[in-house]
């Protein structure tokens, strides 16, 4: 087994592959807060086999209780900014939010003022801001791998 | 046509009295016309107005009336598709409707679960509440199920935890300001919604598209229906755990995206639709990429569908599965792939003279049409098929900006009905001076909802998510 590892770290220095960016994996849950779908498309693009994010160690997993990151889309409606506020209270810490998307960051929003409670830094603390109008698959794994701390060793 | 009656671009306007009402609609739907909305109007103190729509063809004809001190008689009896309009004008409008017992909330959400559910009682019977948020990356709406052991016997769906407004808050903006609240109504559906409201402004406007608009706008409709498409059937096969499948379909609807984005600038299409006009002109050699892009995303479509095809353990659970039949799906107004795969012959592209159809253009049905899991996903390898065609016949010309041009009197109100991915959307516009007085949008997905959750019944509670995909509809349409 270690002698497979060790062969297998010679191999990629001598591919010169990149690092991988992160030391640890991170789970990430999502949250729609009223988004118009497009995030979500994206988002789902990350696992198609051009991206492939898993293979940095990023999971979408089914509960916040098992969840690092809560990855949220949408303006953040009337409707939803309770279940919200119940996703991330599930969470264990330490925990980052990431607002995904313009709508998130309280960009451009469109809709009646009485149904929107964004944008998503006024209900919960924001840590990770990924613009776009749908923000990238590229861009949102940039992103994401940005915002997980550096290897300690490699 | 009752005197006050105005026509023009095949929407005829018809004011009913309210005691009038159920025999108008009677008399329509005796006609044999579709029932393809309502929608209610008039807010604050200004009274309320109550309208449906009835589709014959091309042609839509829109029944107004006021009703008297906001209560009117239901026509859920007459068509059980109206369920949902009704409903939504009660909580968004407060209008009655006499006979519609009981008149469930659908857009407010009352915290009692007593208040919003069908009551199922009996030996061993549960309640299975899921969502808002789910497991996957889905948009947000509730499940109430109503279980014996794994067996549903009733779904009531929970939706509008999206809903943003979005009618109203165009309510007041100059017409082509509007567009983009019909756009951003849905990523996934952005053309088919901004194509439909385009028309809708155009008439009233006295506008008719040209040539090149019409085929601009049909090339993004198919261009977003070749990603949706490709996208629901890699979303069928990770329902049932077909991975191959999955993956093969998930890269192609990425390389469409890519396409979208080198063709047309943006990987939904977005901003390529406006009121007027249109200023897509992609240059000779990204038409001719795009056209190769398209040979090879076919081929390879064709190729990995055939595995799909022809992999029993894949076939054997999607038949049978989440099935819809031919009456139920008539009965309750399911539109676009699902009516077609219960047998429907219904495509409102072979309706659409503002669009590049063809006239030999049919609706897809496949042979069989068992209203299942697998007949939806074949009707989506069927249009495929058909979308390439279309895309090809339509890049093999050049393509030119170009506006619309002034022809006959404007209309009073402008409708327009457009074949999206997921079935006829409709845009209704009401226009005060160069503003939007009332913008309303009926989507394929709202029109389905009510078959998909009818649909389950039956069922086991583990193959909600593979009848969910195989409808894969909208939760940001509906709930706007």
């Amino acid at each position: 087994m270690f002698v497979l590892l060790r062969h297998l770290q010679r191999v990629r220095r001598e591919a010169a592959l990149p690092r991988r960016s992160g030391a640890r994996s991170l789970a990430i849950r999502h949250v729609d807060a009223g988004s118009c779908n497009a995030c979500e498309h994206e988002l789902t693009a990350t696992a198609a086999p051009q991206y492939d994010l898993q293979r940095f160690g990023l999971d979408i997993v089914a509960s916040p209780r098992h969840a690092d990151v809560l990855l949220v889309t949408g303006p953040v409606t009337t409707r939803m900014v309770g279940p919200l506020r119940a996703a991330y209270e599930a969470m264990p810490e330490p925990r980052l939010v990431a607002a995904l998307g313009d709508c998130a960051l309280g960009c451009g929003v469109l809709g009646a003022d009485e149904e929107i409670v964004g944008p998503l830094d006024t209900v919960l603390p924001v840590d990770v801001r990924i613009p776009g109008c749908p923000p990238t698959p590229q861009a949102i794994a940039d992103a994401i791998l940005a915002g997980t701390p550096p290897p300690a060793r490699c | 046509m009752s005197p006050g009656a105005a026509s023009s671009q095949g929407v005829e306007r018809v004011e009913v009295a309210a005691s009038d009402w159920r025999d108008a609609c009677q008399a329509a739907l005796a006609r044999g016309e579709r029932f393809c909305g309502a929608f209610a109007a008039g807010r604050g103190s200004a009274p309320r107005r109550w309208s449906a729509l009835f589709a014959d063809g091309a042609n839509t004809r829109v029944l107004s009336t006021v009703p008297t001190r906001d209560e009117l008689p239901s026509i859920v009896d007459l068509v059980p598709a109206a369920n949902w309009d009704e409903r939504e004008a009660h909580d968004l409008y407060g209008l009655r409707f006499g006979g519609h017992a009981p008149l469930l909330p659908l857009v407010s959400h009352p915290s009692d679960a007593s208040s919003w559910t069908v009551p199922v009682e009996g030996e061993g019977v549960f309640e299975v509440a899921v969502g808002p948020i789910h497991a996957g990356v889905i948009e947000s709406g509730h499940f109430r199920f109503h279980v014996v052991g794994e067996r549903i016997l009733h779904l009531d769906p929970r939706l509008f935890y999206k809903h943003r407004g979005l009618e109203r808050a165009a309510e007041g903006r100059e017409l082509a300001e509007g567009l983009a609240y019909a756009q951003r109504a849905c990523g996934a559906c952005a053309v088919a919604n901004s194509v439909a409201y385009a028309l809708a402004c155009e008439s009233v406007l006295g506008l008719v598209p040209s040539r090149e608009l019409r085929r601009a706008r049909t090339l993004l409709l198919e261009l977003e229906r070749l990603y949706n498409h490709l996208g629901d059937i890699a979303a069928v096969c990770a329902g049932v755990g077909f991975a191959t499948g999955n993956m093969a379909f998930a890269a192609l609807k990425e390389r469409a995206l890519r396409l979208n984005r080198d063709l047309v600038g943006h990987r939904f299409l977005f901003g390529s639709v406006e009121v007027g006009g249109s200023c897509l002109a992609p240059t000779p050699t990204a038409v001719d990429r795009a056209r190769g892009e398209l040979r090879e995303l076919g081929q390879e479509a064709a190729r990995v569908w055939r595995e799909i095809q022809f992999s029993p353990s894949v076939q054997a659970r999607l038949e049978g599965v989440g099935v819809l039949g031919h009456d139920d799906a008539v009965r309750l107004g399911a539109l676009g792939p699902a009516a077609r795969a219960a047998g429907v012959s219904m495509d409102t592209r072979a309706a659409s003279p503002e669009l590049w159809y063809g006239s030999s253009f049919a609706a897809a049905v496949p042979p069989g049409a068992t209203g299942d899991v697998a007949a939806r996903l074949e009707v989506r390898a069927l249009e495929l098929v058909e979308v390439f065609s279309v895309l090809e016949e339509l890049l093999s010309d050049p393509l030119r900006a170009d506006t619309a041009g002034r022809d006959g009197p404007p209309a009073t109100i402008g409708v327009a009905r457009v074949e999206s991915p997921r079935g006829e959307t409709v845009c209704v516009m009401e226009p005060e001076a160069s503003r939007v007085e009332r913008l309303h949008l009926r989507t394929g997905s709202y029109a389905n909802w009510p078959a998909l959750a009818f649909s389950t019944a039956g069922n086991l509670l583990p193959d909600f998510p593979l009848i969910n995909k195989s409808f894969e509809l909208c939760y940001a349409c509906v709930d706007r």
